[in-house]
């Protein structure tokens, strides 16, 4: 009926090898469980092989974009009281009167494993024109803008060093970068822009 | 009963709040400054990682392999109908093996080349292949068409199309060019890890089973369930590809 014979007992493991594998299979378990699950996905590494492995920065990326995106979807479930206490932390960045053409010149250096936010404030329908330049490290971000359940994003990128162009908006609100750093060194970020803004913020 | 894999949703749109929308613009318009929510469509869990990261990671990668094979039921329901009747070792290596070329094959070349195939299509095809090795083990091809199809060769086969299920899900873990080859070979070296890792279990629990003087009555009920979870898999990703177009 089946396409292969009954098997034969004598071919079969015994009891006892079976025994001997299933504890050899939940040491494993008991051990990958401890040393490679958490910290992979938690970031908690109770015995230090995750470090190792570079498994816990894993974990702990995971974690960070986890609670960031359930602070996003707080923020857009409408309790604004958290984005007004960002807000008061917002620092306004000193601008330099740029040469040539930029209206604005903005620095910004962040050590391995932080991020920040560069916002213009525009009106729908405004031109920004950018260029940008990374030293020390290469440098992640996104090129985006969010306002009243709108959303846009102009362009993401990772581990690049420079970058150049221009965006339209489709509706006025905050435009900018998110810049984070997952190079291993600290990276310094030249930033400068020309076009239809009334104002630039930084957060922290 | 199986939960959606997260990558397969990929990036979530915010759902739109209309009564809150007037009320959260009225605010943003007395605020002089932006807000510092980093709304910039966050992804969490394994895609967030990787599309976060550039450069050689060949653990990382290796786990990520690992957790994908093990944690796919579709591969672990054909890997179980493949060495459901093999309790020679020499057979599992031979078939298992066979597998791996077949679906490392097709996941290398897939992801390098960019094949864009329909994620819904291609996991109704590997539902499809539960259905057959279920079917092949029940002797049905024997039963109805009085021939035996090569096991071997479906086992290669299926296997391509596996990789191939792989691929698709890599490519929408938008892996960064930077490190792209050896990122990907550590994927499947521990896609392979996870392979034996489940087969290990496998064995174990198949061994104390064969070992029942009832086993074969309860094979044929086994591999019919193994039918119908194959048929709820290939059901459940047409339903999907329709919804989605």
């Amino acid at each position: 009926m089946y396409n292969a014979p009954k098997p034969n007992i004598k071919d079969l493991p015994t009891k006892a090898k079976l025994h001997r594998s299933s504890i050899i299979a939940g040491i494993g378990a008991v051990f990958i469980g401890v040393c490679v699950y958490l910290p992979a996905e938690y970031g908690t590494d109770p015995t230090g092989v995750g470090n190792i492995f570079g498994l816990t920065e894993m974990g702990e990326i995971k974690q960070q974009l986890a609670a960031e995106a359930a602070a996003d979807e707080l923020l857009h479930g409408g309790d604004e009281s958290s984005s007004l206490m960002n807000d008061i932390l917002g620092l306004f960045v000193s601008t330099a009167h740029a040469q040539e053409a930029w209206t604005d010149a903005i620095t910004l250096t962040l050590a391995p494993g932080e991020f920040t936010e560069i916002k213009a404030t525009m009106e729908e329908g405004a031109t920004m024109t950018y260029a940008w330049s990374a030293t020390g490290g290469r440098i992640n971000f996104d090129l985006h803008a969010h306002a009243g359940g709108e959303d846009v994003t102009y362009e993401r990128g990772r581990g690049q060093t420079s970058g150049e162009g221009s965006f339209e908006t489709p509706f006025a609100g905050e435009h900018g970068w998110f810049w984070r750093n997952r190079d291993d060194e600290a990276v310094t970020v030249t930033l400068q822009l020309r076009g239809a803004y009334s104002e630039i913020v930084r957060s922290e | 009963m199986i939960p959606n894999r997260s990558y397969r949703s990929g990036q979530q749109s915010h759902p739109m709040r209309q009564s809150l929308t007037i009320f959260t613009a009225a605010l943003l318009m007395l605020m002089a400054f932006a807000t510092s929510a980093y709304a910039h469509d966050v992804t969490p869990g394994d895609a967030g990682y990787i599309q976060e990261i550039f450069g050689v990671h060949i653990i990382s990668f290796i786990y990520l392999g690992a957790k994908h094979m093990m944690t796919g039921y579709d591969h672990i329901l054909f890997l179980l109908g493949v060495v459901f009747f093999l309790y020679h070792m020499k057979d599992v290596a031979i078939y298992v093996s066979l597998f791996a070329i077949g679906h490392s094959v097709t996941m290398l070349l897939g992801v390098w080349f960019g094949w864009g195939i329909n994620a819904y299509i291609i996991d109704a095809i590997i539902g499809l292949s539960v259905i057959y090795k279920a079917l092949d083990n029940l002797g049905t091809f024997q039963k109805w068409f009085g021939f035996q199809p090569n096991t071997k060769a479906a086992t290669l086969i299926f296997g391509l199309f596996h990789g191939t299920g792989l691929a698709s899900k890599i490519l929408e873990y938008e892996i960064a060019e930077d490190g792209l080859l050896a990122n990907l070979l550590a994927f499947n070296v521990g896609v392979e890890v996870g392979q034996l890792l489940a087969l290990f279990v496998i064995l174990i629990v198949m061994g104390y089973w064969r070992r029942s003087p009832n086993f074969m009555r309860q094979a044929s009920v086994a591999n019919i369930i193994m039918v119908g979870l194959g048929v709820l898999l290939t059901y459940q990703q047409i339903a999907g590809y329709i919804a989605s177009t």
